[in-house]
């Protein structure tokens, strides 16, 4: 008896034990975490801790891998910035050597909410990118002809002062439109749309439209917002239009996410015409024939619908089917039961076999994927960025067909579904944040052919100027290349070269590019440890900003050294553009009198200018909630914080806003009108938050939107006209395309019945998975990795023109040909090719030595020619790697040979080419590029006549509807139509016939 | 409890970080990673699927067993699930999800789950795996091999636990005969605890190497067990024995009973075959051949 008394004491006191070493190891790491330091350094399966913990960043040691076998310690300062290799924006860590203050690589930061740590190659290779012994470290001006590599260093002064002349007196002479700033991909929130804006310049031109604004303008219709946000964490089935785990926008925060998503049992689809790694990871495949894709989302929808399988409930309450049904079907009651019939007689054409026949996927194979995606419940997240929605005219409707599988279900913005960009994205509202908008429209961007164009139709440029006595005075090309980017680079050689046209060009790049060559100032910008931005984007439900700084500037400051400006910490005179921007906007407007200067007037110390460090800090001390507060547990300023963590997580699990029900706090005499949506006379609380959203009219008393009304509840809706889901967009049916208006199915300009028997489709969107466009150029880990862009050939294919792989063949556009190797793979659908536009970079001079042919660039009148002289091979530089660069192939440039292809709606260059392929001749060399750029006009004027413009179809006498997003948005009087517009401008008819990809007309 | 969470990360390679937990367990400070190396990574390999698994390797059904778990809960699974920090983080997590779980039925469901990550993938191997670092020669892990022993027993002393044994361990096959089944299959089982009932360190080979006075060659641990068994194949059966009858007396009593016993059974078990093999060595020089696969 006692014994076993003993034992159940000695059992209560092991317990007892137990219990308090549990509570004094949970009391350690609350206090340890409280004090933000990492309490578990383990494996980062358990956390992402595997990172350097946080609080000894400033004094981290490590071996020198160089040193081995030796043990060689080395001491570095960790610094944070963000990526700008891509538009991910995912977080570095810099290491920062504390003896000599240099950046010795670059790791992630595990800080970093959407890329928590993780990053691809081209993060590191960052390190390369500021070390290239090529890069450009000071002002340059040309002294020769435009083009011809003629240049003299000058001084940040005399460039400012120049170009702030030259927009001074643009601004005196009341030509506003004859400044612009042309971007690549922005990777920042607001600065240069806010000193535009600030300038009074209808001036933002974009690289939307040969990018994402197909599939964005699909998105924008149906939700008032132009992004996908999708949940792959949570989701039971993955659907990508894409090579999205490879390649795709934010594909580092979603590749990780759709890995974690598919490691908890969801099923992964992949819609790719080439057997892309995405493909591979795929559970249901799907090769469809470009440009079919829609035919085979809306089969997949006509399942749904035809077997009752969709979410009624969702359907009911917040898709807009009742406008639907009293405009496009007077005839029918309005019930929902009339609008479910009427759902499923639209869609029954799209059967299994209509689809397999359209794409090439047998039927079985849709039907399965049908019925994976009927299993889905709300737990449906899809995406579609560029791909088939940016290669086709219709692409738009792809994006539109794939959300329409989201709105049948009811996966939006919940658990595992598509949420809305801009409720996972966080714009803090700057300090002097300009209230007025330009009063001058500029019809060089946004001309009146393309109403409904989401973004500038950036890649028409060349030919506006040309065909409407375009001119700009001052243009600046900033981190973007359109000559080796867009399509048709030779016509924009031709503008950037005439006088006439172009009056100054300011290139604003880090790296030396085709455009930049032909620049007038060449102006040396940072990497992205070399420059201050602010980002947030849509990863995951939840938001967050991350900081782009100047890593050395920080490490500086830690060391207690202060540093006055950017450029006092960067190689040569590289400069970041935020300091750029401030001070020639104080040189346009040097005394005030513009109204301008003051948007960049420091408010503590008025009537000096305003410091970068003001400008952040006001942002964090004032516009993002929670920051303030975390950094000072910490001790620290906001501002402090960001430079030392490099970014914040404002919230997550943001949700369903649409069902929020709209507070008393904003019901004030609200009137609902006959479409449910609500108005009130109550102020818009104010948000930190200025995310772009669609402008909503007030009603005709004043009162502004504030929700929509469902089942008897005012909830917040979506901010589209109709404050639901627009399934029928009135936008569409009202500007001239009533035949549009619902998702639907566009056959493409490469759909077979518009090309000829011995036309094959061309795709050209694809990345290689290590390389961003001009970006990075001369990153030599990224160029040993993958330099050189064969064309994929299927061998049924390549058996009929006798070719092999290593075989040179021809690929004949409308416009030219180029002149490039096969790759014969089965990884490809039979009848199409594919090329990546990644490579095939060149020069004629001196320029970079690790990516660029050099070529002899000639031409007779329109006819342009490009015939390489040698590839890339080693040099001597300060950088040893250099001599032993071992390839010599860089690949071949196709874009110069596709005439632009606007879609008339999105405004989106319909990328993929109807091209004819055979072997090459005698005649042809590896390289070769040869296009009539008097066959470009003629392509883009056939393109043009497919537009219903606005001076046609305009329902109120506007150039556009004025709720569709715009960057910079001019005044509302800017919006009206000149009424001399239409009559000055001979317009081409609507309706004209289809385009045909036969290319025989012009011959 | 955090307490698991904790004890997980420890068996990790060591970091300044580890001093402070280790301090708050009251745990003697943390050796130095080649320390972590010699004892725990090259000998001790924290992973279940190394203890439960017929091949006494990484992966394979075991570690899927974990991975089916953890997708059966909703949860990723990840490229290591079966490693002793994940499973030991898991347990921690269950029961904060157990403690913020508002539903009754929910929590129901969780305490089941976390019966089963206990019986299943914990308790079932770390009875012998945390008996292996008896006498390892650091204090640090001696002291934390004990703490996580009570720990888990602290656990399993509150749980009702199932009748039957991890299935695991039911029907695994034992120590394969190498006069039916091959030299190959039984020096695998050698090395495999689930078939030997006993774990074989890279220090008991030394070891064995000393005591029978044969040249321990470099190399992985099969290779260094077949140049004993071409040395000296008799005593190396004997010695192999002794091991097995001192692991059966080594894991009796260690975690719940069913699993004790099983682990000690099945090296007595192996004990028996070897003795028996040893003793035909000895007789017939033939037996020898096929032991070593000559």
């Amino acid at each position: 008896m006692s014994d076993r008394r003993g034992e159940r004491r000695r059992r209560g006191e092991r317990s007892r034990a137990i219990d308090d070493l549990n509570r004094r190891v949970s009391a350690s790491r609350a206090d340890v975490e409280a004090r933000g330091e990492t309490f578990y350094p383990g494996a980062s399966r358990v956390h992402l801790a595997a990172f350097p913990p946080r609080e000894r960043w400033s004094d981290w040691v490590e071996l020198d891998s160089k040193a081995w076998p030796e043990r060689v310690e080395r001491r570095y300062m960790l610094v944070p910035t963000t990526c700008f290799n891509c538009e991910s924006a995912c977080g570095l860590l810099a290491y920062v050597d504390r003896d000599t203050l240099e950046v010795r690589k670059f790791e992630g930061n595990p800080e970093h909410p959407g890329s928590r740590g993780r990053n691809c190659a081209k993060g590191p290779a960052t390190v390369t990118q500021l070390t290239d012994p090529d890069r450009i470290l000071h002002p340059l001006k040309r002294t020769g002809a435009r083009g011809e590599g003629k240049w003299e260093r000058v001084g940040w002064d005399e460039a400012l002062d120049d170009i702030a002349a030259r927009i001074q007196a643009a601004m005196d002479e009341d030509r506003h439109r004859e400044v612009m700033y042309h971007v690549g991909r922005p990777g920042e929130d607001g600065f240069t749309e806010r000193t535009l804006a600030a300038w009074g310049v209808d001036g933002h031109n974009s690289h939307t439209n040969i990018c994402s604004s197909g599939a964005r303008a699909g998105y924008h219709l149906w939700m008032g917002m132009d992004r996908p946000s999708p949940d792959h964490e949570n989701a039971r089935v993955i659907l990508l239009v894409s090579s999205h785990l490879e390649a795709g926008h934010y594909f580092n925060p979603h590749a990780q996410r759709v890995m974690e998503g598919k490691k908890r049992g969801a099923k992964l689809i992949v819609f790719d015409t080439r057997l892309s790694n995405t493909a591979t990871h795929a559970d249901h495949w799907l090769s469809t024939y470009p440009g079919s894709e829609a035919a085979v989302l809306l089969a997949v929808a006509n399942h749904l619908i035809r077997t009752g399988r969709y979410n009624h409930g969702f359907v009911r309450r917040w898709w807009n089917w009742r406008e639907y049904l009293e405009e496009a079907h007077p005839d029918e009651p309005v019930t929902f039961e009339a609008f479910g019939r009427v759902l499923q007689e639209l869609y029954a054409e799209f059967t299994f076999e209509f689809a397999a026949a359209e794409s090439g996927v047998s039927a079985e194979t849709i039907e399965a994927v049908a019925e994976v995606v009927a299993g889905a419940g709300t737990r449906l997240s899809t995406h579609n960025w560029r791909s088939a929605a940016a290669g086709n005219l219709g692409g738009w409707q792809v994006a539109r067909a794939l959300f329409l599988l989201n709105a049948l279900m009811g996966a939006i913005a919940v658990p595992g579904g598509t949420y809305p960009n801009s409720w996972n994205k966080f714009v803090p509202r700057p300090i002097r944040m300009p209230a007025q908008h330009p009063k001058r429209w500029n019809d060089l961007t946004w001309p009146s052919d393309y109403p409904l164009s989401l973004m500038e139709m950036s890649f028409l440029l060349p030919h506006l100027t040309a065909e409407r006595d375009g001119r700009l005075d001052v243009y600046f090309t900033r981190v973007y290349n359109p000559v080796w980017t867009n399509p048709d680079g030779f016509s924009w050689i031709e503008m950037l070269t005439d006088p006439e046209r172009i009056g100054l060009h300011v290139a604003l790049t880090p790296t030396w590019n085709e455009t930049a060559f032909l620049a007038d100032y060449v102006l040396p910008m940072g990497h992205s440890s070399e420059r201050h931005d602010l980002t947030s984007y849509e990863q995951y439900d939840g938001y967050w900003i991350g900081f782009r700084q100047p890593v050395l500037r920080a490490a500086h400051e830690r060391l207690g050294r202060d540093v006055e400006s950017t450029r006092d910490v960067t190689p040569g005179e590289v400069w970041e553009e935020n300091e750029f921007w401030i001070e020639l906007t104080w040189r346009i407007d040097p005394d005030g009198s513009r109204g301008i200067r003051g948007f960049f007037e420091s408010r503590k110390r008025p009537g000096e200018k305003m410091t970068v460090d003001e400008y952040y800090g006001w942002i964090f001390e004032n516009s993002v909630p929670g920051l303030p507060e975390k950094a000072a547990r910490e001790g620290l300023t906001p501002l402090a914080y960001m430079r030392r963590y490099g970014a914040f997580e404002i919230g997550r699990g943001v949700g369903a806003v649409y069902e929020g029900q709209v507070p008393e706090v904003e019901i004030e005499d609200v009137h609902v009108d006959a479409a449910g949506r609500a108005y009130t006379r109550a102020a818009a609380p104010p948000s930190p938050n200025v995310v772009p959203l669609p402008p909503l009219d007030d009603d005709e008393e004043g009162r502004r939107r504030v929700g929509v009304e469902v089942d008897g509840v005012v909830r917040r809706g979506f901010p589209t006209p109709s404050g639901r889901l627009e399934f029928w967009s009135r936008t569409l049916a009202e500007w001239g395309w009533p035949e549009m208006a619902v998702p639907g199915y566009v056959r493409s300009h490469v759909h077979k019945a518009n090309m000829e028997r011995d036309q094959m489709c061309l795709i050209s969107t694809f990345r290689l998975p290590v390389q961003i466009h001009t970006r990075s150029a001369n990153a030599k880990w990224l160029n040993e990795i993958a330099h050189t862009n064969p064309l994929w050939l299927h061998p049924r294919d390549a058996s009929r023109m006798g070719v092999e792989t290593g075989d040179l063949v021809r690929v004949e556009t409308r416009i030219g040909h180029f002149v490039v190797k096969a790759w014969v793979t089965e990884g490809i659908h039979p009848g199409v090719v594919a090329c990546s536009h990644h490579m095939g970079r060149w020069k004629t001079g001196e320029g970079p030595r690790q990516t660029m042919a050099t070529v002899a660039l000639t031409r007779e009148g329109s006819g342009w020619g490009i015939r390489r002289k040698n590839g890339t091979g080693p040099f001597r530089s300060d950088d040893a790697d250099t001599s032993r660069i071992w390839w010599t192939d860089v690949g071949v440039h196709q874009n110069m040979t596709f005439p632009v292809q606007p879609d008339p709606i999105s405004g989106s260059h319909c990328w993929h080419q109807a091209v004819r392929v055979r072997k090459a001749g005698p005649g042809d060399r590896y390289g070769d590029i040869v296009v009539d750029t008097a066959r470009s006009r003629r392509a883009f004027r056939r393109w043009l006549k497919l537009a219903r413009p606005a001076e046609r179809h305009s329902p109120d006498g506007t150039r556009r509807p004025y709720w569709l997003l715009r960057p910079v948005r001019p005044e509302r009087q800017a919006f009206r139509l000149p009424d001399e517009k239409a009559a000055a401008t001979p317009r081409p008819a609507a309706n004209e016939p289809d385009v045909r990809e036969d290319g025989q007309s012009d011959r | 409890m955090e307490l698991f969470r904790a004890l997980g990360s420890l068996i990790e390679p060591p970091s300044r970080e580890h001093e402070r937990i280790a301090e708050a367990l009251g745990l003697p400070a943390p050796p130095d990673r080649s320390v972590h190396g010699n004892v725990v990574a090259f000998q001790r390999y924290p992973y279940a699927s190394v203890y439960l698994g017929p091949e006494g390797m990484m992966g394979g059904v075991a570690r899927d067993r974990v991975a089916g778990f953890r997708r059966a809960l909703g949860l990723e699974s990840g490229a290591e699930e079966d490693h002793l920090a994940s499973l030991l983080a898991l347990l921690a997590a269950l029961d904060t999800r157990r403690l913020e779980e508002p539903d009754q039925a929910g929590r129901a469901l969780l305490g089941e789950a976390r019966v089963t990550l206990v019986w299943e993938h914990l308790a079932s191997w770390l009875g012998p795996y945390l008996a292996s670092f008896e006498g390892c020669g650091d204090a640090f892990y001696d002291a934390w091999a004990i703490l996580l022993a009570e720990a888990l027993d602290e656990v399993t002393g509150r749980m009702e636990l199932p009748r039957y044994l991890p299935a695991a361990l039911r029907g695994a096959s034992g120590l394969a005969d190498p006069r039916r089944e091959g030299a190959d299959a039984f020096m695998a089982g050698l090395l495999a605890p689930l078939r030997a009932g006993a774990i074989v360190l890279r220090d008991d080979l030394v070891r064995l190497g000393d005591e029978v006075g044969l040249a321990c060659r470099a190399g992985e641990r099969r290779y260094v067990l077949r140049s004993f068994f071409a040395q000296d194949p008799a005593a190396t059966l004997r010695w192999l024995a002794s091991h097995a009858r001192r692991w059966s007396v080594r894991v009796a009593g260690r975690g719940p009973e069913p699993v004790a016993r099983w682990w000690a059974a099945r090296a007595t078990q192996s004990a028996r075959l070897l003795a028996e093999l040893a003793e035909a060595v000895v007789v017939e020089e033939g037996v020898a051949a096929g032991v070593t696969g000559k």
